[in-house]
């Protein structure tokens, strides 16, 4: 029975989801335990699967993360005369899994504002299938959207989540740069941060590392030359 | 005049480039709002619709309302609020609703029709069209055929323009498919033939004189919106292009083209253009060079 359950090809899928997600927090810089990261598919089975069903239960999956000092600093605008102790730009995150089968304007108003209710900076959102046109209207509106949480709303589908992508070998390593290394590159090599090139925050690794607008990321590539071959990308 | 500098002119007195300068930051100035309004005038469109969307997702407010006989209230919320829609705003309404398990017509209160089997496909006959396979997504999407009716009615009467470049403002009137004729206008009793049946009292005094007072709110809400969208032109309207017309006074009278100025040179003609040189510096330039080659 217990073995029927965690061969089902259901529960695999969503045992592989999980540990992405998990991973994805944990490359933003997230707190983040070892052994949640590295859930074996039994106890992944135990944790979430429901009595007598091959799908795992998605409303028990959610978990909440808490931003580590290191990230919580990579967030903080360096102080100014004028605002001289900035908060940072973070804080905990909510990540809901949606069982629900089509995910519309209700059910993503909804979770906005249950992350809202409980005061949570921002969330991500992990649909079976992609979510509808209008909300994702009402996503690319959710900054100025008073009921949204402050930090805004992301969604993936969960084919996305199914492999990490950033452990694939043609896929370099991206940095996000603070506000104050952003600065220090921009006067070491005295550019205007438009004359960066560009990143979209839609490419899947901006959208795994959640870069917004205008942020940079270092991309450090192995070159045969040189060695290390380091990029920088306007988020845009 | 020496070679004119690519610098910049360090200075330039202020006074003259303001002299100057107004009348072509004028027409920019006007081009760049022209088009930046266009585009938040988009963006407001956008928004409204989504805001509709957002309301309609939990319409009607009662849950017992009749989808064939819409409230009069309903009926005209829902009337103007799907007024700057597309049709696949529409569609997208419609999608929305069902992803809330609610019937596709914003008007019915049901859940949407739950096909018992799970399978992806289903066999529909239809007397008219024989027996079709249809996705059991498309079966789900209303409560009842009359609903599906009743809501691709409404949506053959949409707009397909998007509602930023439509001239009449938000859209002309869109009608319910509606089961009583009455309730169609807005519930608005019949219209009384003239003064004089009132005068003659083939009615009621009282009757007649609300009657007469309804249809006469009705006219001038009528008479406002025509104006509205006859004349009210939102600042994006406005036209670049100024339609007054000047007449160029100043003609000479034309004279014809003598022979001689042409004649002598008409050899040299490419293609009806004359070149013009200067024939004797070139050829003293000539001169100088072939000296020069000579004696090297």
């Amino acid at each position: 029975m217990d073995s029927d359950r965690s061969n089902s090809a259901a529960m695999i899928r969503m045992w592989r989801i999980y540990r992405t997600a998990k991973e994805m927090c944990m490359d933003r810089g997230y707190q983040m335990l070892e052994e949640d990261i590295n859930i074996s598919l039994s106890e992944f089975v135990d944790r979430f699967g429901k009595e007598g069903e091959l799908e795992p239960d998605r409303s028990r999956m959610g978990f909440s993360a808490k931003p580590t000092e290191a990230m919580l600093i990579k967030y903080t605008d360096p102080p100014t005369p004028k605002v001289p102790n900035p908060q940072p730009q973070i804080g905990e995150i909510w990540i809901d899994f949606s069982g629900d089968e089509n995910v519309g304007l209700k059910q993503l108003r909804d979770f906005m504002q249950h992350l809202v209710s409980t005061s949570y900076y921002s969330g991500i959102l992990v649909t079976p299938k992609p979510i509808t046109g209008m909300a994702l209207r009402l996503l690319r509106g959710s900054t100025q959207f008073e009921d949204g949480p402050r930090g805004g709303v992301e969604t993936f589908e969960e084919q996305h989540l199914l492999v990490n992508i950033t452990k694939h070998e043609l896929v370099p390593k991206h940095v996000l740069l603070s506000k104050e290394e952003k600065a220090q590159l921009l006067e070491r090599y005295r550019l205007k941060e438009t004359q960066l090139p560009r990143i979209q925050v839609t490419d899947p690794v901006a959208k795994y590392l959640g870069l917004r607008r205008g942020q940079v990321v270092k991309i450090i590539r192995r070159s045969e030359t040189a060695g290390r071959y380091a990029s920088y990308r306007w988020a845009i | 005049m020496g070679p004119k500098s690519i610098l910049k002119s360090p200075a330039v007195p202020s006074d003259a480039v303001d002299a100057r300068k107004p009348p072509v930051n004028e027409q920019h100035l006007q081009v760049a709002l022209q088009h930046a309004n266009i585009i938040q005038d988009q963006k407001n469109v956008e928004q409204e619709i989504l805001n509709a969307t957002l309301e309609l997702l939990e319409f009607p407010p009662d849950s017992k309302a009749d989808p064939a006989r819409p409230s009069p209230s309903d009926a005209h919320k829902f009337k103007t609020l799907v007024m700057p829609f597309q049709p696949n705003d529409y569609d997208a309404l419609i999608e929305e609703r069902n992803c809330a398990d609610l019937c596709g017509y914003a008007l019915c209160p049901r859940p949407r029709k739950k096909v018992p089997s799970a399978s992806k496909l289903h066999f529909v006959d239809s007397r008219d069209r024989g027996v079709q396979i249809v996705p059991k997504k498309v079966l789900e999407v209303w409560c009842s055929d009359d609903c599906a009716r009743r809501a691709l009615y409404v949506k053959v009467q949409l707009n397909e323009e998007p509602a930023w470049m439509r001239r009449t403002g938000g859209g002309h009137e869109i009608e319910v498919l509606v089961e009583n004729a009455e309730t169609l206008e807005f519930a608005l009793p019949l219209r009384l033939k003239s003064k004089k049946e009132v005068q003659q009292g083939e009615l009621k005094d009282g009757d007649g004189e609300d009657i007469a007072a309804a249809w006469a709110l009705a006219d001038e809400a009528l008479a406002e919106l025509s104006q509205e969208r006859g004349d009210k032109d939102s600042n994006i309207r406005t036209e670049l292009i100024k339609a007054k017309i000047e007449e160029r006074t100043n003609f000479k009278t034309p004279s014809a083209p003598s022979a001689e100025t042409t004649a002598s040179s008409a050899h040299m003609a490419i293609e009806g253009h004359i070149p013009r040189t200067d024939a004797k510096k070139t050829k003293d330039v000539d001169d100088d060079d072939d000296e020069n080659d000579w004696d090297d």
